[in-house]
């Protein structure tokens, strides 16, 4: 594929844009569509569409497997921990309130870091299942092209 | 700090597995994941056994999640009933990881060994989380996630054999399929009430009156669940997938998952639809009723036809769900409490029961019946194990079995059901046919030539035999079993406070 | 020590017997010798508490509260007691008999026999104590459950059928029988305690009274009640003494006992007879009398024809409690004891006569007479005694019995008991008729012009064997003079109301 290099370079140009707009989707849950689901696959196609150009093998040297691993079970924490944070701090468990003295502004905080760590562990795992897939097919020769 | 705990120990039931997991994907090494795993089960049924004593007088626990009350916010609501089915689900993981650190390591390759812990974390939290809630959707939710990682660790069972990977996929379509009528179940009883939350259902439903909506979401309720608990017909997936699993998950997803369905149907049919309701009474008596004794039946003649000894339970397990349908569709107070009380019988029977199959997996490289010969005298202790768990199951005095099979037969007397009566104790026949031809085999025919097998490793051996002291202790003295089982039927009937008007 | 010790602890020896034997497994001697000590011990105990109970004690001992309202409790009671003196005192005789059976054939496995021995007789003491339904249940089936592998215990193809026949019928039978009956029972009464005038009266519908009997009757198939007594020949396949204890006096007792208890406490001697629900039970009782003895006559093989001798004989006990009066249950209790006497001494008779002569069918035993003279002249005994002839014990059981027939107006059954004596004077007395006075059969030559040797080597049985079976031939002539006592205890079981017909 790096023979293309319309696709090279199209997708050079593409990649940081899609990066970008995940980040946005991700951060503007709160006032239009959006959230941790939605933005972590978004993130996770930029680099989807590294891999389709590049090959699975550059895509798994900038993510190794088992960073991505981990990461996932990071999001998953940080989820998780912001909900065992609310309990230490005296309220149920995923009780916003106790995050911020203003109570709109604590579930504002709550929400904005439990997606966060929502958007962490979907683009991880939606990486981790391209590569667990793309993996089992030996690549293509060019000439098969 | 104490206080801040105890006030928050029904979420912490449910979030320290579902925090732990993550944590074990990370730890390199299989026996650091194996250990770390077995800590956080004798926690999470330490926190069982202080809820089960805090609701055992009558008490229920509500806890509020995030903070926002019921019904907009999801409740954890905790009586003698979840109670009762937390602390089997936490006392079996505490006794099946220590179990599992041998058989683990010599069915799945060390670098995989944290991911199926992880797995099995994942697997005891959301079996956890199905029992402990108290908001219909949130029931979905836990349980797809206990049985996407049982899919995952029923094919973990591929390295010893192939045929996990499609045991595996059929029980992925299949409970796929299953929690799909479960959750449209859920949306149309949503649909004319507007509710998700149980207690709140409970009261909009009879408000609300006999409808045929209503009539559906129940009938989809039931086939959903009925698929997770492996209701004849809907047992299709569960013998292959307990065969090939690991033995571990084998013995544990045989003692929970099955009965955590069926607290779901208990609590679904008599607190949420209310205990005299006129159409469920109906689908009781023309539809479970001979549903229950089919399985019974057809269950206990096939296993008596298997070679494989995990098989032969599996088909016996079916058969002994049957019993728990049978209970429920008495509708009477002493028929729900043989089927409550059989939850705990028959986990701990099936707990034990597989864990010897795993030692003679083990030991013997096999579980063919045929290839077992002898094995009592190569292995003495796993091999009695075996036999008093076969007895439990048959139903002999002094073991668990017997206390259930006594309620059930207790409850058809007492409505004058004579032949369900004789059914219920002819099936107990067919169990010693299976039963006792692992017994012959092992006790009176000669070994295999030039084969050695040795006795089951501690680690493995113990826990069975605490799971096998469980089921004579609690048959010899059983009132505190059948007293929190009655103590739960009480809560179900009493539910439905309300009488339908029609 | 007090009564309830004493109960307990006649309970424990032969429990903490099983464990011992399991221990000094490797060392025969002490092995065997444990089994002796641990028999006289725990007669001791039970004739001491014999003693309290013959001058009225009645003691109970309560051990753990299974279910709400549904206890392990034992209470002895006089039939209780006189099954447990029974089966203790046999067990000493069986003890060592056995020592003397399994060496001198060379069994295998002796220590896992033992073990079973021990726990079947803790079964069947426990059985004997039981104070309530429930606990009689469950040691009834563990009664069951510890003699499978005894009747097993030759681990030969023909052994495992035997076994699985006889663990298959009387598991069937209690399990979908008995087990019904006794949750009924509970359902109906409320209560499973063993009372004087039964706990049903009042409770139940009379005319379910029949068939909770039959349920009760066909349940309990340790009495081999026709036509659920396919057991008892099939476990003839196990070694002698296992035949001789088990099968002459503790299980088939445990199970004509059970009937008895079952008639007594638990439905009413006078509620029975009151509402006549027992009397398809007569007939069937002197069915399975006659038809037993019938086919004993067509059995070949000895222990076959002991086997249907036993089913026969059971029935005689289960007409007695089925003809719903005092004399019907005196005369069945003291057939507990003279027949368990003759029929134990049979049946060590002919384990004596394979293990010196490797000879197991009546056709066989022509002219054996002179070469084993006293195993002989003992087995006819025992005969005499299982026939009813005076001087010897069986008389006054069968005696009693035809009282029993009389008073409840059953002449047929004076006709059918006559008849059973004929049918045993047939297929018992014409062993050792044939033993005596046949010519032994002459041995063809094995080889060309080699000629058969005049004497084949079978001397007398040896001396562990003999010593019990001289025993129990004695105890046959000795019960019948000591039948006055023995019946004036029977009086004390109470049957109410006191005047019962």
């Amino acid at each position: 594929m790096e023979h293309h290099a319309i696709l090279r370079v199209v997708s050079k140009l593409l990649i940081p844009p899609i990066l970008v707009y995940a980040l946005y989707v991700q951060w503007h849950g709160d006032y239009g569509p959006g959230g941790g689901f939605q933005a972590g696959v978004v993130f996770a196609v930029a680099f989807i569409l590294y891999a389709l150009v590049y090959g699975v093998d550059e895509m798994a040297r900038v993510v190794p497997p088992r960073l991505l691993h981990a990461s996932a079970g990071i999001g998953v924490l940080i989820y998780a921990g912001t909900g065992v944070v609310t309990m230490a701090l005296g309220e149920n468990f995923l009780g916003y309130n106790a995050l911020a003295h203003h109570p709109v502004h604590a579930q504002e905080w709550g929400i904005i870091i439990v997606e966060f760590g929502v958007g962490v562990a979907v683009a991880s795992v939606m990486i981790s299942i391209f590569i667990a897939f793309a993996c089992h097919n030996p690549p293509l020769k060019d000439e098969d092209w | 700090m104490p206080g801040l705990i105890e006030a928050n120990l029904p979420a912490l039931q449910v979030v320290l597995p579902l925090v732990a997991a993550p944590i074990c994907a990370m730890l390199g090494k299989g026996s650091r994941a194996w250990a770390f795993a077995t800590l956080v089960a004798f926690l999470a049924f330490a926190i069982s056994i202080s809820l089960f004593i805090a609701t055992y007088g009558g008490q229920v626990i509500s806890y509020e999640m995030g903070g926002w009350a019921p019904p907009l916010g999801i409740e954890y609501r905790i009586d003698v009933l979840n109670a009762f089915v937390l602390m089997i689900v936490s006392g079996m993981a505490a006794l099946v990881l220590p179990y599992a650190h041998r058989s683990v390591a010599a069915e799945i390759p060390a670098e995989r060994q944290p991911f199926f812990y992880t797995a099995f974390l994942l697997c005891l939290t959301g079996l956890l989380g199905v029992a402990i809630t108290g908001d219909a959707f949130n029931v979905f939710v836990f349980l797809e996630i206990s049985s996407l990682s049982t899919y995952a660790l029923v094919a973990s069972g591929s390295w010893r054999n192939k045929r996990a990977l499609t045991a595996a996929y059929n029980y992925l379509i299949m409970g796929t399929v299953g929690a799909t009528f479960f959750v449209i179940g859920i949306g149309m009883i949503y649909m004319i009430t507007g509710t998700l939350n149980m207690a709140d259902l409970a009261t909009r439903i009879i408000e609300h009156g006999d409808s045929r909506t209503l009539r559906m979401g129940f009938v989809f309720i039931f086939i959903g669940v009925g698929l997770k608990l492996a209701m004849f017909p809907l047992h299709l997936w569960l013998p292959n997938a307990y065969t090939f699993a690991p033995t571990a998950v084998t013995a544990f997803v045989a003692a929970t998952a099955t009965k955590v369905a069926v607290y779901v149907l208990l609590r679904f049919m008599f607190t949420v639809f209310g205990f005299d309701y006129e159409f469920q009474a109906e689908t009781l008596k023309n539809v479970l009723l001979p549903v229950a004794l089919v399985a019974m039946f057809a269950a206990s003649l096939v296993a008596i036809f298997q070679d494989d000894l995990k098989r032969m339970l599996a088909y016996s397990s079916i058969a002994q769900i049957g019993y728990m349908l049978l209970g429920l569709a008495f509708l009477t107070h002493t028929g729900l409490m043989a089927t409550i009380v059989h939850l705990f019988n028959h986990a701990v029977t099936k707990g034990a029961l597989f864990m010897v199959a795993g030692c003679f997996i083990l030991s013997a490289g096999t579980s063919s019946i045929s290839s077992l010969r002898g094995i009592g005298r190569d292995m003495p202790w796993t091999t009695a194990a075996f036999v008093a768990g076969g007895m439990s199951l048959i139903g002999l005095p002094l073991t668990v079995g017997f206390i259930s099979k006594w309620y059930l037969v207790q409850a058809a007397l007492e409505l004058g059901w004579w032949p369900v009566a004789l059914l219920i104790m002819a099936s107990s026949l067919l169990a010693i046919v299976y039963v006792w031809r692992v017994v012959e085999a092992a006790y009176l025919k000669p070994a295999p030539e030039g084969v050695t097998r040795r006795e089951a490793p501690l680690s493995m051996l113990i826990p069975a035999w605490i799971l096998v002291g469980l089921s004579i202790w609690f048959g010899v003295s059983a009132t505190l079993t059948t007293t929190a089982a009655s103590r739960a039927a009480d809560v179900l009937i009493g539910s439905s406070q309300m009488l339908w008007e029609e | 020590m007090t009564d309830a010790n004493a109960l307990l602890l006649a309970l424990s020896i032969p429990t903490v017997t099983m464990f011992l034997i399991a221990m000094s497994g490797s060392r025969p001697n002490i092995r065997d010798g444990i089994s002796i000590v641990a028999s006289i011990c725990t007669f001791a105990v039970v004739l001491r508490l014999l003693e309290s109970v013959m001058a009225g004690a009645r003691p109970s001992v309560t051990l753990v509260e299974v279910m709400p309202g549904l206890t392990i409790n034992f209470s002895i009671e006089p039939l209780g007691m006189l099954f447990a003196t029974v089966a203790s005192g046999l067990w000493i005789v069986t003890a060592i008999y056995s020592i003397g059976y399994m060496r001198g054939a060379q069994e295998k496995k002796q220590t896992r026999f033992y073990i079973c021995f021990a726990l079947a007789i803790a079964s069947a003491l426990a059985i004997a104590f039981s104070g309530n339904l429930f606990t009689l249940f469950i040691f009834y089936e563990v009664l069951t459950i510890s003699t499978y592998p005894l009747v097993a215990h030759k681990e030969t193809p023909e052994a495992r059928a035997g076994a699985r026949v006889y663990l298959g019928i009387l598991m069937t039978t209690s399990i979908l029988f008995l087990l019904v009956a006794v949750i009924w029972t509970w359902n109906l009464a409320g209560t499973m305690e063993f009372r004087a005038g039964g706990i049903l009266e009042g409770n139940i519908d009379p005319a379910y009274v029949p068939f909770l009997l039959a349920l009760f009757a066909f349940g309990i198939g340790k009495a081999a009640l026709m036509p659920f007594h396919r057991w008892l020949p099939a476990a003839m396949v196990a070694p002698t003494p296992v035949s001789a204890l088990l099968h002459a006096v503790a299980v088939v007792k445990a199970g004509v006992f059970t009937m008895l208890k079952v008639g007594t406490y638990i439905f009413g001697v006078g509620f029975l007879s009151k509402t006549g629900a027992s009397e398809w039970l007569v007939w069937v009782a002197g069915a399975s009398i006659l038809i037993a003895s019938i086919i004993a006559l067509t059995k070949d093989d000895l222990k076959a024809r002991l086997a249907y001798s036993t089913v026969s004989q059971l029935s005689y006990i289960t007409l007695g409690v089925a003809l719903a009066n005092q004399m019907g249950v005196i005369g069945g209790s003291m057939h507990i004891a003279m027949h368990a006497m003759g029929k134990i001494t049979l049946f060590m008779c002919a384990g004596a006569i394979y293990v010196a002569a490797h000879k197991t069918k009546v056709s066989e035993l022509d002219g054996l007479g002179p070469k084993m003279p006293v195993t002989f002249i003992c087995f006819t005994i025992a005969s005499l005694s299982i026939i009813g002839l005076p001087p010897f014990g069986g008389a006054w059981s069968k005696w009693y019995l035809l009282l029993a027939a009389a008073n409840a107006g059953q002449v047929v059954m004076i006709v059918v008991l006559m008849l059973s004596s004929l049918l045993n004077v047939a297929y018992l007395l014409a062993i050792p008729g044939r033993a005596f006075f046949a010519p032994p059969k002459k041995q063809v030559a094995h080889s060309l012009g080699a000629a058969a040797s005049p004497s084949d080597g079978i001397e007398e049985a040896p001396l562990f064997c003999l010593v019990p079976i001289c025993l129990t031939a004695i105890g046959c002539i000795v019960l019948f003079f000591a039948v006055g006592g023995l019946y004036e205890y029977l009086l004390s079981i109470p049957i109410l109301p006191e005047a019962a017909p």
